[in-house]
């Protein structure tokens, strides 16, 4: 080792002391970053330079230390299970809000709901029939059954407008979508020229996962790691982004609840075309809310119900009402109509009180049988109550189903989450120990640098002056 | 793996369990303040479904309470209607006896038939008293008066026809009285007897004949009555039944709906215990770092 060699050593040692004392600070400077990776220094000691043919007999120390990278201690299985819990939550969650949604349109139990405008019409029959000479009652009658009509058909314009507005979230997703996509591309392709010229990439990758599980979180997406540290993100097995390259997603299908049935949402590719299936994610989860009544949907199927229940009251109600006789003495009437298109929406009660047949064809004019009958219709086993019933019922047991798988997927999450964070999280007190060993061997360095100098001194200036 | 606890973790932890905390907190908090145990179907769907049935029974059977009400007041109005009829009854049956007396002369005879003329009309006025603007005694029909103003009077009501008011999902009751079973029509009823009689007595004639048939017609009067009466009974124990049923179907509805206060407060005040605790305990172990230590 020539004479100098020690104090290059000690050069070495306070360089990678100082290169420690830098990361330390940035992992504590980034300690409650969202998505950072926590770092190390990675360093390994030099050996002896290799004996030469002149080199003696002396057995030689090490030539110090040296800093081989700065390595991100994150683990490509547990961003795997953060993404595939998150494609799972992401799905579940997106279905608990609409069905909640859809539950919170119901209103039951409670005062302003469809059963209480049905009792109330019940009633309002009654109400008529007591006082068949007078008009009030009668126009009593005629207001609850625009009550129970109004609910309906609010009650089928509110699931239309959620329809619409969970199209707007899948489109909103769709979007976010392809721009991370946009994003992981071009990280990739900055990652790969970084990484090829030797630099330390880190910094990016913890960006670059942010939008991974991103994506995954909207359309489950999985990732496959290449060599040259791009990465491959896969939507239904089909590659959405490769390398530096991205396919775009697009939503296409009806855009109203009334188009749904014969063009049910979907998403699909770009370019070139093709239906993209998806693994789960936010999407997923829109796109089965929208779908149509017999594939499933939610919203569709609760409009549909709706529906039944208009049309199921409509015919109970008229097939009585039409045996009647109006105070104008028509017979055959109908008492609700429901028109052409969604029953539930267009179903309305009759225009005036003198389309109101409280009376049987036969008996006295002020006969009150039919009102009587009429009124009798909510309490049988398959009666328009029941028949309500059975709809909050389902949608309710639907909610609360949709509802814990969502709380079973939030848990799996969480703990996916902390599994990672509890592999790449900083620890303040790791790092205040790496902070001190680092200042401790930077110091020890200086040091060793102070005594070698010493002993050069000694030897320069010390040297043969005995007697001068 | 060892599970590496880090200052992120830790802290993530505590957000997660005091939102749990907080979010179970206010759960009890909306409870306890509005006492609901199910303010959405799918809090428990079997629950709402009972809710829904209660509450369509308990609607039904207020309904019925205020049939049975209306129904009432017509058959008092019927009761007050033939007792009346009772004490017209009762003064010509009086007459006819005074008129059987064979010393009357005709100008007493006269005066008995002016009054049981009188009376006739009396009567034929009862007979098309009114409640609420309806005829008490002609069914469902929509005719001016129950009786004809011809003489002597018809029957304009419609046969067979009654006037009912439902008291329960199986039960109508008939409130209204039959008119031509209590005061007959035509030839055939009450008033063709008492003015017979009158005809009869002016013409100086004798009237033992005519006392069948007005025994007959006054029968048949105090039999309506008693009919109404028996209604009456029957609608008060409905009225009574009914209170009853809407008093338990009330009860039924606030045990499935309502949540129980005692229960529900002891919640609360543990689930404030239980997030205060997790506060202190969070407090705790995220304030020391190694920082504390080190000088």
């Amino acid at each position: 080792m020539s004479t100098f060699g020690a104090l290059n050593t000690a050069y070495r040692g306070l360089t990678a002391a100082q290169q420690g004392m830098n990361v330390a600070g940035q992992n504590i400077a980034n300690a409650a970053t969202e998505g950072y990776t926590r770092q190390r220094v990675d360093q390994s000691s030099l050996a002896a330079p290799a004996r030469g043919l002149f080199s003696g007999g002396a057995l030689q120390a090490g030539q110090g230390v040296s800093v081989n990278a700065i390595s991100r201690l994150g683990s490509s299985f547990l961003d795997a299970g953060v993404r595939s819990a998150g494609a799972q939550a992401g799905y579940a969650s997106v279905r608990s809000s609409a069905l909640q949604g859809i539950e919170g349109i119901l209103q039951e139990p409670g005062d302003s709901g469809i059963s209480n405008a049905l009792h109330g019409f019940w009633s309002a029959w009654q109400g008529a029939a007591n006082q068949p000479t007078e008009s009030g009652p009668k126009g009593l009658l005629l207001n609850a059954a625009n009550s129970v009509t109004g609910k309906i058909s609010s009650a089928y314009q509110a699931l239309d407008s959620q329809w619409s507005s969970v199209r707007g979230e899948a489109q909103g997703a769709v979007t976010a979508v392809n721009a991370a996509a946009a994003q992981v591309a071009s990280y990739n392709t900055t990652i790969r020229s970084t990484l090829a010229a030797g630099g330390s990439a880190n910094e990016l990758i913890d960006a670059r996962a942010k939008l991974t599980d991103q994506i995954a979180g909207l359309a489950g997406g999985t990732v496959r790691e290449q060599p040259d540290g791009t990465v491959d993100v896969l939507v239904g097995g089909n590659a959405l982004v490769t390398g530096g390259s991205v396919r775009t997603l697009q939503l296409a299908g009806a855009t109203s609840l009334a188009d749904a049935a014969s063009d049910a949402p979907r998403v699909e590719w770009a370019n070139p075309g093709g239906t993209a299936a998806l693994d789960g994610g936010g999407l997923a989860g829109a796109l089965s809310v929208l779908a149509p009544a017999d594939k499933g949907g939610a919203i569709a199927q609760a409009a549909e119900s709706y529906n039944t229940f208009a049309k199921e009251l409509a015919k109970v109600v008229n097939d009585v009402h039409r045996t009647g006789q109006t105070s104008t003495g028509a017979t055959n009437v109908n008492f609700f109509t429901t028109g052409a298109g969604p029953a539930a929406l267009n179903i309305s009660g009759p225009a005036s009180i003198d389309n109101i047949a409280l009376k049987a064809s036969t008996g006295g004019a002020l006969d009150t049988s039919i009102a009587d009958k009429i009124s009798q219709l909510g309490t049988g086993p398959n009666s328009p109550d029941k028949v309500w019933s059975g709809i909050v019922t389902n949608i309710g047991v639907q909610s609360r189903g949709a509802q814990q798988h969502e709380s079973l997927t939030n848990a799996a999450q969480a703990s996916a989450l902390t599994g990672r964070a509890s592999q790449a999280s900083v620890s303040l007190d790791e790092e205040s120990v790496s902070l001190l060993t680092n200042q401790h061997a930077y110091q020890a360095a200086a040091r060793v640098m102070t005594a070698v100098d010493e002993a050069l001194d000694v030897l320069i200036n010390r040297t043969g002056l005995v007697g001068r | 793996m060892l599970n590496r606890v880090t200052n992120l973790t830790m802290t993530a932890n505590a957000q997660r369990t005091l939102q749990t905390q907080q979010s179970r907190l206010s759960e009890l908090q909306e409870k306890a303040t509005t006492l609901n145990k199910i303010t959405r179907p799918s809090d428990d769907p079997a629950a709402t479904a009972k809710a829904l049935e209660t509450r369509s029974l308990l609607a039904a059977t207020e309904q019925y309470g205020r049939n049975i009400d209306d129904g009432n007041t017509w058959l008092t109005a019927a009761d007050s209607a033939l007792e009346q009829a009772t004490n017209v009854m009762h003064r010509i049956q009086d007459l006819t006896v005074l008129a059987g007396n064979g010393s009357l002369n005709q100008s007493g005879k006269d005066a008995i038939a002016l009054e049981l003329e009188a009376l006739n009309k009396d009567l034929v006025s009862i007979a098309n008293s009114k409640h609420l603007g309806r005829n008490i005694f002609a069914g469902s029909s929509d005719a001016a008066a129950a009786f004809s103003s011809a003489a002597p009077p018809v029957f304009q009501g419609v046969d067979g026809s009654q006037v009912e008011r439902r008291i329960s999902a199986t039960q109508t009751v008939r409130v209204d009285a039959d008119g031509r079973g209590i005061f007959g029509s035509d030839t055939a009823s009450v008033f063709h007897t008492v003015g017979e009689m009158a005809r009869t007595l002016r013409a100086g004639g004798d009237i033992t004949s005519q006392l069948a048939p007005l025994e007959t017609s006054f029968k048949n009067i105090v039999n309506g009555r008693a009919e109404i009466g028996t209604r009456q009974a029957q609608l008060e124990r409905a009225g009574d039944v009914n209170t009853e049923l809407e008093a338990t179907l009330d009860a039924q509805r606030t045990g499935i709906e309502k949540a129980d206060l005692g229960s529900v407060i002891m919640d609360l005040k543990l689930q404030e215990t239980n997030y205060q605790v997790a506060l202190a305990a969070t407090a705790r172990v995220l304030q020391p770092t190694l920082m504390d230590f080190l000088r």
